[in-house]
């Protein structure tokens, strides 16, 4: 489903974050990469929805070679996949239910859509995926008044709006209290099991990284270290991860 | 080199390196303030501030009082329509200003300009806009359009889109990023983004700086009528000029009540929309 051959990043600044790293997702698969911070995790997620332009290499999503699509093409092959972020970024001021209808903007067309309205059916269709992230109750509340995890299941629910078929998660935990962190990734590990997506996610806990992940990837200097089943990672030394480069 | 010699002989006098800046600290204080109230000293005399002149003088304030009260109320129903015309000189200029300072403020907010250039473009006009101070502004249409309420609606728009554009520009750069790029990646277009995380996030904000506007653009509908741009400000002119001093209270009266309650109304909105 996802497919990165050879991608690399190089910064202006010289630095370069990301080196040769080739990973393959496949549908139904959950997929954690670990790393400390600056070790190029981040990099990769942003190249891959080119949020950021790779240096070298290919993104295949879907059978759609990202790194070469722009404008109205790259819009729509971004329709299959999904991002949510440390922070839910929702629109604060809107609704929940609005909040949610707006990951299927990628699909409408048409005027009412360009003047800030939301059609009808998808306001409909959004109430069901508030129930599949257990917000159902909260739909009328504007998006300002969640708490930190009903902020970032509400973003997921967006995400599932948009009828993804990769969803990259980058940090998507890292905000919240031990209890909500589970639930999300109770959550990631359903979407990938049940409904059949792809999902990548980048995380600062190992010991979550074992209990959910059907693979294990790390990342360290931007080169690709380790890329195995959950059980086998977790017999690795992981710190090695984490120590300085210096080092 | 007077101060040199003088720390040099407090140093001697006292001991300790502490003591020798206490009094370098000291003389710095004294000298910042002794420029500063050179300052203030020829900012009097430039200004030729003779306030004895307010009591002395044969036709100062308390003559002026003594004929303007009591305040005449037989012309209060003639200054209605002056009155009206004031309100909507600074409503007509506060919407036209916001409409045309929110193209403005979007081309100049570098998150969301779409040309480097055309950034640059926008904040060169709102920067001149605000430059030019709306009385003059009106003046220069009293004489592209005539007397009358028309060019102090101009005046007040052009230097709003001024003082409004700026406003509007640093709210949108202020803005949380983070909706924008949560909305670009379902795939939705640049405009689509634009009104459907932008707008809403900035809407109320902007509101109320418009708000603010109103009411800061009523106090100078006001002045303009100076310069012929119609509303009270011209009836106070007449006034004074005809010596109706107690017409002339009349008039600040109800500039009083008028400032007052557009304050108070525009201050009970915002607080509603934010």
């Amino acid at each position: 489903m996802l497919e990165v051959t050879n991608l690399s990043k190089r910064y202006p600044t010289g630095r370069v974050a990301l080196r040769r790293a080739n990973l393959k997702v496949e549908a139904g698969e959950f997929v954690i990469v670990l790393g400390s911070n600056g070790s190029g995790k981040s990099t990769l997620l942003r190249c891959v929805a080119r949020l950021i332009d790779p240096t070298e290499g290919a993104v295949r999503v879907a059978d759609h070679d990202m790194t070469r699509l722009r404008g109205r093409d790259l819009r729509q092959a971004r329709t299959a996949l999904a991002m949510i972020s440390q922070h839910g970024n929702l629109v604060k001021r809107r609704s929940v239910l609005a909040n949610v209808a707006c990951g299927a903007l990628g699909r409408i067309g048409g005027w009412r859509s360009r003047f800030g309205l939301l059609p009808a059916d998808e306001l409909e269709a959004a109430h069901h995926y508030l129930a599949e992230v257990s917000l159902q109750d909260l739909w009328a509340q504007r998006a300002s008044t969640l708490s930190g995890g009903q902020a970032q299941r509400c973003a997921i629910a967006r995400a599932l709006a948009q009828k993804p078929k990769v969803l990259l998660a980058d940090e998507p935990v890292a905000s919240l209290d031990p209890e909500a962190a589970e639930e999300i990734m109770r959550l990631l590990r359903r979407l990938a099991s049940q409904d059949k997506l792809a999902v990548i996610c980048v995380l600062h806990q190992p010991e979550l990284a074992f209990r959910y992940a059907d693979r294990v990837i790390g990342i360290k200097d931007g080169s690709i270290e380790f890329d195995l089943p959950a059980a086998d990672a977790q017999r690795l030394d992981i710190s090695t991860l984490y120590t300085q480069r210096a080092a | 080199m007077k101060s040199q010699a003088f720390i040099a002989e407090i140093s001697r006098t006292e001991i300790g390196a502490g003591s020798q800046k206490r009094a370098l600290k000291f003389m710095l204080v004294l000298t910042i303030s002794l420029v500063l109230l050179g300052i203030f000293i020829q900012a009097l005399i430039v200004a030729d501030v003779r306030p004895l002149d307010l009591i002395t003088s044969p036709h100062g304030p308390a003559d002026f009082l003594r004929r303007a009260s009591p305040p005449d109320f037989s012309h209060f129903s003639q200054m209605l329509w002056p009155t009206l015309e004031t309100v909507d000189i600074a409503l007509v200029g506060t919407v036209a200003g916001i409409v045309m300072a929110l193209p403005l403020a979007i081309l100049g907010a570098r998150n969301v300009t779409p040309a480097l250039p055309l950034y640059y473009l926008a904040r060169g006009i709102i920067a001149y806009c605000r430059s030019v101070p709306d009385l003059v502004w009106a003046l220069l249409f009293v004489t592209a359009v005539g007397l009358g309420p028309f060019p102090g609606v101009c005046g007040i728009a052009m230097h709003s889109i001024g003082m409004l554009g700026r406003l509007f520009s640093e709210v949108i750069e202020d803005m949380d990023m983070g909706p924008v790029e949560a909305l670009t990646l379902t795939g939705a277009s640049r405009l689509q983004v634009f009104t459907h995380a932008v707008v809403p996030s900035v809407a109320p904000s902007l509101l109320g700086i418009g708000l603010y506007r109103f009411d800061e653009n009523l106090r100078s509908s006001l002045v303009l009528g100076f310069v012929g741009a119609g509303g009270l400000g011209f009836q106070l002119l007449t006034a004074m000029s005809l010596f109706q001093y107690r017409t002339v209270s009349l008039l600040l009266i109800i500039t009083f009540v008028l400032v007052m309650s557009a304050e108070r109304i525009s201050a009970a909105l915002r607080r509603r929309v934010l």
